[in-house]
């Protein structure tokens, strides 16, 4: 797999790192530590092993026609490239991780509209001055119940005291 | 008077006085006809301060409203006058109960002064730690809220971070594989070279030993050829050469 360049910034970690939450800091600092760890590994081995120097061999091994047999089984070998077990897995996880990135982002997106709706009323609301009996009750619906709850002042659960 | 409440409750009246400009009174049907004041949208707000007097109970409107009349000793005329009118034909006649009314209205009038103000102070006060109470609370909710959606926000943008972390992870697996590649071409091309180097080092080994054996076999047999004979020979010859040595030493 020559034709592609292994581990170069095919990774944004810039854009990783400042989206990591605060709780998985070290889950990302040890990912980030084996990406360099390897890539450093990695940078350290020729991309293909030295051949043989096979002129020099041939001056030198007695054997008639062994350098010869050698050169010829040599440049006809392919070493087979390592099979990719882990790939699907991690591709399985991420569709698995899209589906439920979209849930999450479903759920927030009621939620968000559940706090605006909260958060307008609220912003909106009469001034408490003006407010009367009937309007506070019915914009804080707490109080209202534990009235209905608790006829007798003061309104709360006086066992639980 | 319909109250906000009533209006957005949509009671019936509320209903047919939100849609037509025109009073309540005309519109409604008649079995339906509460009350035939003219309807009021939104309740009176109360006045936070009382309105201007004088004497501690007299209005001021009555003052002005004499005051165009009469001029400015118009309404104490007038009421001097009524208090002496009503006097003299003894429509209020004085008593016992007048000294006491003189008196309660005194003891009123300085309890009203002693004490008025500190309890408007603490009224007032009252109201406004239950209205800071009140505002507080409501700060409070919309500052979480705020806080609610943007943390929501932030996680929504967070979760962009997966693209990275799965690119990582490939590229991992990927770089593993690599380096195994390599480590296997490297093992192939040493294997190669042992294999050679070994045979040069055979062939290399084994003219070491024929070279040792050949020279050994030749000196025993140069040793084995001298005669005692020769040998006596090269000691005289030696012998005589040290000789001719020494004189020149």
């Amino acid at each position: 797999m020559a034709g592609r360049r292994v581990g170069k910034s095919v990774v944004d970690w810039a854009a990783f790192v400042e989206r990591v939450p605060p709780n998985q800091k070290s889950q990302f600092n040890s990912l980030k530590g084996k990406f360099d760890a390897l890539n450093v590994r990695m940078s350290q081995m020729p991309e293909q092993a030295a051949t043989p120097n096979w002129a020099a061999y041939k001056k030198t091994v007695p054997v008639a026609g062994l350098v010869d047999k050698f050169e010829k089984e040599f440049s006809a070998l392919k070493v087979p490239y390592p099979a990719d077990t882990q790939s699907d897995h991690i591709n399985k996880q991420e569709k698995e991780m899209d589906v439920m990135a979209a849930d999450f982002v479903k759920a927030s997106n009621e939620r968000i509209a559940k706090y605006t709706q909260e958060f307008n009323k609220l912003e909106s609301m009469i001034p408490f001055e003006e407010l009367t009996i009937e309007e506070f009750d019915e914009m804080f619906t707490e109080g209202k119940k534990m009235k209905e709850k608790y006829p007798w002042w003061p309104h709360i659960n006086l066992a639980e005291l | 008077m319909l109250s906000r409440l009533a209006m957005r409750n949509g009671s019936a009246i509320a209903s047919i006085a939100l849609r037509s400009s025109a009073p309540c009174v005309s519109a409604a049907p008649q079995k339906m006809l509460l009350s035939t004041s003219t309807p009021q949208r939104m309740p009176n707000k109360m006045p936070e301060e009382a309105g201007k007097i004088r004497f501690g109970f007299v209005p001021e409107e009555w003052f002005q409203f004499m005051y165009k009349k009469t001029g400015v000793t118009g309404p104490y005329v007038f009421g001097t006058g009524l208090i002496l009118f009503l006097l003299n034909k003894e429509i209020y006649v004085m008593g016992p109960e007048t000294v006491h009314a003189a008196v309660a209205l005194g003891l009123f009038i300085y309890g009203i002064k002693k004490l008025g103000p500190g309890i408007a102070e603490w009224a007032d006060k009252k109201r406004e730690e239950t209205l800071a109470d009140a505002y507080a609370g409501r700060n409070a909710n919309i500052a979480a809220y705020k806080d609610a959606i943007e943390h929501e926000k932030t996680e929504q943008w967070r979760l962009d971070g997966r693209k990275q972390l799965f690119d990582a992870r490939r590229e991992n697996v990927a770089m593993r594989m690599e380096i195994e590649y390599r480590e296997r071409l490297q093992q192939v091309a040493q294997a190669v070279q042992k294999k050679m180097d070994y045979h040069v080092e055979l062939e290399n080994t084994k003219r070491r030993l024929e070279q040792q054996h050949m020279v050994r076999w030749i000196e025993q047999n140069v040793v084995k050829s001298i005669t005692p004979q020769q040998e006596k020979d090269i000691m005289s010859t030696c012998i005589s050469n040290l000789k001719n040595l020494a004189p020149t030493a």
